[in-house]
């Protein structure tokens, strides 16, 4: 109360404290950034470090001269060219999958009622609360009876049945913004509902699309617990499991400028593909927040 | 490359699978006598409900019953009814730390990262120049693979050389103390978990409550301020029960989040002696000593422990969350 009638009578006038604030916020604002790009920057800079200095006290913020070599050094160490050539096999068939099933159920859960849907719905919501670790070791067994454990398939054969029900859900929110009308004039039209589905409804939800693009890829580029269980045969590790190797026994000391060079590599891509689709990113995260 | 081959070869077989699984159920659903719309609509979601039952609902009930037998990774298995949870609760040396530091884990790093991204939120629903770079900047940590976030705070928390104890150095010179080995000190391993969570205040929580902040009608702030009420009770009277269904959604999120930390916690590597997270214990007994009735039975009690805890915060909502549709 004290502030807001300081605002009438105070010696400052609105445009003055209306300046002090800002100024405020500003301040706050960069100090907070800071906080968010010092880490970076220190990963950076540990990455190009040379050898000798890593372990330097105080700390050398800039390294002299840059080891620019210290990332062919880390990437050779292990066969991480290898690596990163499965990694990216078992993201595109995930992504590929999860897109193509997550739509068609999606469109199924926005566009059509039959007895006992929105229960389902519910029963998918719900799922999402599940911690995977319960459904772990059974998942391994099935798997393992067909004969695929040590093989990419326990990791990309799923993503054909829809199994991120966040992108379902996503994607059915956004279904539902699209017009009743636009259904029915393409079906008066003539259209059937392949042709409504493929001309009519998916042009309309292309952002939704790419927003689970990126999760997707982001899912299944983070992905460390499956690969690590799944996979046994060095030669088809991903990157982040083979990242878990490299860092060494427990007794080890960790080659830092090493892992902090990978750690660059390894965020890289997902970092490129946020600055090039922030959008997208940003507005899936925000419509399923709000929604319901 | 063979490997890959065949894999991609089986790959391609599951959707023409699901397609003639899903025909079969459109038929079948048309012969009892449904619509065509209703029958397209189940065949339709089929993919997602056959995934559902095969990778979720078996493996639930299958886990529970592991959870009661002794059983190995190669198949054979022996009922032995509640030993496996009477041996945890009992006598297991690794078992009630690891609850305690997951609990802990959770109590001390949720809280910072929901009030937290609240607060963040609020300052980046300012409308001042060059807000759209911040808001970017903000996201990234949200952005950065687990894995490197992990072992970036690591070698920050370095008890030799990382930056965090340089920074700390002054204060630690003057009281003349120690420099901490933040993730080797079961005594500062929890300090450390709640120093690296204030970074994940930024990112996905952050948007969430950003949109939920562009939601509030303006003109409850105007009322507000006609009627002289400071920034305070304006926070606590508009802005909290306004947005209290997203702070629900984040708190629950958040919370079965933290419950379930484990790929951070193996790059991190705290130091067992501050316990093991449950995860880490079920990863542990199933796949590396091969005990996937052991392992079942942890899985299970962090399961409970999850539900309760998510039960008791649905059952607490009518005191604090405020449904716009419902006052109308």
């Amino acid at each position: 109360m004290a502030k807001a009638s300081m605002v009438r009578t105070g010696p400052l006038t609105r445009k003055q404290s209306e300046w002090i604030k800002r100024t405020v916020i500003y301040v706050i604002v960069i100090a907070l950034a800071a906080v968010i790009l010092v880490p970076f920057f220190w990963m950076l800079s540990t990455a190009l470090q040379p050898k000798g200095d890593i372990f330097a006290w105080p700390p050398q913020w800039i390294p002299d001269p840059p080891q620019w070599h210290n990332f062919k050094d880390a990437w050779t160490a292990l066969p991480f060219t290898r690596y990163l050539g499965n990694t990216l096999f078992i993201v595109a068939l995930g992504l590929i999958g999860e897109l193509a099933s997550a739509t068609l159920v999606a469109y199924g859960f926005a566009r059509f009622r039959f007895p006992g849907s929105s229960l389902l719905f519910l029963v998918l919501l719900a799922t999402m609360m599940l911690p995977f670790h319960v459904t772990l070791i059974p998942t391994f067994l099935i798997w393992q009876q067909f004969g695929l454990v040590g093989e990419f398939d326990p990791l990309v054969l799923r993503s054909w049945t829809a199994w991120g029900p966040f992108y379902i859900f996503l994607l059915r929110q956004f279904f539902m913004t699209i017009p009743r009308e636009l259904d029915d004039a393409a079906e008066i039209d003539g259209a059937n509902m392949f042709q409504t589905f493929f001309k009519v409804m998916l042009p309309q939800i292309k952002p939704a699309l790419l927003a689970v693009g990126i999760f997707a890829f982001r899912g299944y580029w983070n992905d460390f617990l499956g690969p690590l269980i799944y996979l046994n045969d060095m030669s088809l590790y991903t990157l982040n499991v083979g990242m878990y190797f490299f860092m060494g026994g427990v007794n080890e000391a960790p080659q830092w400028h090493y892992l902090m060079a990978m750690s660059v590599i390894v965020a890289l891509p997902v970092i490129m593909l946020f600055f090039l689709a922030q959008r997208y990113f940003i507005e899936g995260i925000t419509f399923t927040g709000i929604k319901d | 490359m063979q490997s890959h081959l065949d894999t991609l070869m089986r790959w391609l077989l599951v959707p023409a699978a699901l397609l003639v699984l899903a025909a079969v159920i459109y038929w079948a659903f048309r012969a009892v006598g449904w619509k065509t719309k209703q029958a397209l609509g189940i065949a339709l979601i089929s993919p997602w409900l056959i995934g559902f039952l095969v990778f979720t609902v078996y493996p639930l009930g299958n886990s529970l019953y592991l959870s009661f037998t002794e059983s190995s990774i190669f198949g054979h298995s022996k009922w032995v009814g509640l030993d496996n949870y009477i041996k945890l609760l009992m006598n297991d040396v690794e078992f009630w730390p690891s609850v305690r530091i997951t609990l802990l884990y959770a109590a001390v790093t949720l809280p910072i990262g929901v009030i937290g991204a609240l607060l963040i939120a609020m300052l980046l629903n300012n409308k001042i120049k060059g807000i759209g770079t911040f808001r970017t900047i903000y996201f990234l940590p949200a952005v950065l693979p687990e894995v490197a976030v992990a072992l970036l705070w690591r070698w920050m928390f370095n008890s030799e050389s990382g930056i965090i104890n340089y920074s700390l150095s002054p204060i630690l010179n003057v009281f003349g103390l120690d420099k901490p080995n933040w993730f080797g000190d079961p005594g500062f391993v929890l300090t450390a978990f709640a120093i690296m969570s204030v970074w994940g205040i930024f990112g996905t929580n952050t948007v969430v409550f950003l949109a939920g902040l562009q939601g509030v009608p303006k003109s409850l702030y105007e009322a507000a301020d006609m009627d002289g009420a400071n920034a305070f009770t304006k926070f606590r009277s508009i802005t909290v029960p306004q947005i209290s269904p997203v702070i629900l959604l984040q708190v629950i999120m958040g919370m079965i989040g933290a419950l379930q930390i484990f790929t951070i916690a193996m790059f991190v590597r705290p130091t067992t002696a501050a316990g093991k997270f449950m995860n880490q214990l079920v990863y542990e007994r199933g796949f590396t000593q091969m005990q996937m009735g052991e392992a079942s039975a942890v899985a299970w009690v962090l399961f409970i422990i999850i539900l309760a805890l998510t039960l008791l915060v649905i059952r607490s909502t009518p005191a604090w969350v405020h449904y716009e549709s419902e006052s109308r």
